[in-house]
């Protein structure tokens, strides 16, 4: 097994000991939303500030599923694939057509768009309440309330989620989709049709988001009106960047630094985005691949130091 | 027959007709320049042929078949392929790679396109080493396009549009920027090529074009002013005049 796996599942199975389960639950969450977006940030080279549009919808509406139709935890999160890719498919249709800042903007403009209809449509999203009350059903006896339960299903899922990406990322669509970020125009002329490829990546991406949206909402029973709002989608850039958008681990990393620091640091210090903020800095002006190419250069560093 | 012809072609840019009713046929086998002062048209004319740009009136056949409006991407799949005249590379990849992306577009299949490993498709990658050992590139495959040289990038531009096996190769000044030593080896290159593809070549240095083309065509503020043979072209007064900005022949 290669060393990044070994590590990978001795941080699944330490987490839960040094970390509350739920905090643990989350990180692995925001993970595989963070797989999703990296795609088409560090992929495809598309920076989409709109990937809460898809983790808010699944969540609402697996949510309301849950909620009102007592559907099984899979079923909600095959719901919540499916409306995160659909959602995807519609907002990168349209987002797509353009490149560069206009295409960032639109991302952002269609987030609104979502956001300001689930403030509005109290009556089934809650509005600023939120949609609370939403179960963890028991699968096959296994009580997903035990927040352990809940933990290995979370953690499993993203382990699946993980061998997903990385078989994507592989692929011949892995590699055509790196052509695309280094070379519109060439990809084009050798004979890639650019535009659906990158909608492909948003709604192989929006899936994910999806996933990570049904399973945020089990997490906290309640999808908060956050959850589809702009800050999210900043928050999963902003840890992808930090964790390294250059790797297929860099948002894995990354959500681990930003849900630990705002679990841990938050409640000691209720400024703490001030932290997230000059890491962010340190990493633009600095560390262009984030915290995995840290590691690469300390490591680098430490061999080419002579014995002594 | 022509295998690739164009019909009254135009492109216009608002005021400024770039191509300008050109009829041309390219015969198969054969390796056809296209020659003209700078700004002449000739780069718009192959963005015209690869779809990149939609003429303004006008048709373009490729094997008789009516291929105007197809867009740039399904061009390639045709069997026509371009190299630019600035290198247009996928930098951070090592060439084999850039080639294999080229070689896996017109491959037979996209089998697999979501789950295969991009490693385990042993057509592709034979027929993308084939196109950098053509270019005299194979022994640095593995290398990262950064470390090459820029002649080197020249060669490497030839490579991608070999990879896509075409019937047609279209070169846009492939020894743009180039040595004298460098060019030699371009051109001697390009010779090899020939009889092996159908060729059309943009190029300004007159010595390689006279050395190397079946046929020239000449084109000037937008219109061929010109067809024939070497030595015909050579002793065309209007060609010169062209050339010399009137003063002279």
């Amino acid at each position: 097994m290669k060393k990044e796996n070994i590590l990978l599942l001795a941080a699944v199975l330490v987490l839960p000991l040094v970390l509350r389960p739920a905090i643990a639950s989350e990180i692995w969450i925001f993970a595989i939303f963070g797989l999703g977006l990296n795609l088409l940030l560090g992929y495809t080279g598309l920076l989409s500030f709109g990937q809460a549009t898809f983790f808010g919808s699944a969540a609402y509406v697996a949510g309301w599923l849950l909620k009102h139709y007592g559907i099984s935890v899979f079923l909600a999160l095959g719901t919540g694939v499916f409306v995160g890719a659909a959602s995807a498919a519609l907002v990168g249709y349209l987002c797509v057509q353009r490149s560069g800042l206009y295409f960032i903007m639109l991302t952002f403009a269609l987030n609104q768009l979502f956001y300001f209809v689930a403030y509005q449509w109290t009556s089934v999203t809650g509005g600023e309440d939120g949609m609370p009350g939403i179960p963890r059903p028991a699968f096959l006896g296994i009580d997903f309330n035990d927040p352990f339960a809940y933990y290995v299903f979370v953690s499993a899922l993203f382990i699946v989620s993980l061998w997903i990406m990385r078989r994507i990322v592989e692929s011949p669509l892995g590699k055509i989709l790196q052509a695309i970020r280094e070379n519109e125009v060439r990809a084009e002329a050798v004979g890639y049709d650019v535009a659906r490829f990158k909608l492909a990546a948003f709604v192989i991406g929006g899936a994910f988001s999806g996933a990570a949206g049904v399973l945020y909402a089990m997490l906290f029973g309640i999808v908060p009106l956050e959850a589809i709002g702009f800050v999210t989608s900043g928050n999963v850039v902003f840890a992808t960047l930090i964790g390294g958008s250059g790797s297929l681990y860099g948002p894995i990393i990354g959500s681990f630094v930003f849900i630990w620091l705002s679990e841990s640091v938050s409640t000691l210090w209720a400024r703490w985005p001030l932290l997230l903020g000059v890491a962010f800095v340190i990493v633009v002006l600095f560390l262009r691949g984030g915290v995995v190419e840290a590691w690469s250069r300390f490591w680098s560093w430490r061999s080419s130091k002579p014995k002594t | 027959m022509a295998i690739l012809e164009t019909k009254n072609l135009s492109k216009a840019f608002g005021a400024l007709a770039a191509v300008d009713d050109v009829s041309l046929g390219i015969e198969a086998g054969t390796l056809h320049s296209i020659i003209g002062p700078n700004g002449a048209g000739k780069t718009t004319l192959f963005n015209l042929l690869t779809g990149t740009y939609l003429p303004s009136a006008g048709r373009i056949l490729f094997d008789g078949r009516d291929i105007t409006g197809t867009p740039a991407h399904r061009v390639a799949h045709l069997g026509l392929a371009r190299s630019f005249q600035r290198t247009n590379v996928f930098p951070a990849f090592s060439l084999l790679d850039n080639a294999w992306v080229a070689a896996f577009a017109c491959g037979p299949s996209w089998e697999g396109l979501l789950w295969r490993r991009a490693d385990r498709y042993p057509e592709v990658k034979a027929r993308a080493l084939a196109a950098l050992a053509d270019v005299g590139l194979a022994d640095k495959a593995g290398k990262p396009v950064r470390e090459i040289s820029h002649g080197e990038q020249r060669q490497l531009e030839l490579a991608i549009a070999l990879a896509a096996a075409p019937r047609v190769l279209l070169l846009d000044e492939p020894a743009a920027g180039l040595s004298p030593e460098e060019t030699r080896k371009l051109v001697a290159l390009v010779r090899a090529l020939k009889g092996r593809y159908t060729i059309v070549l943009i190029e300004h240095k007159m010595d390689i074009i006279m050395s190397v083309s079946d046929r020239i065509s000449v084109m000037h503020f937008g219109s061929l002013i010109a067809e024939g043979t070497p030595a015909e072209i050579q002793k065309n007064p209007e060609v010169r005049r062209a050339y010399l900005g009137g003063v002279a022949a």
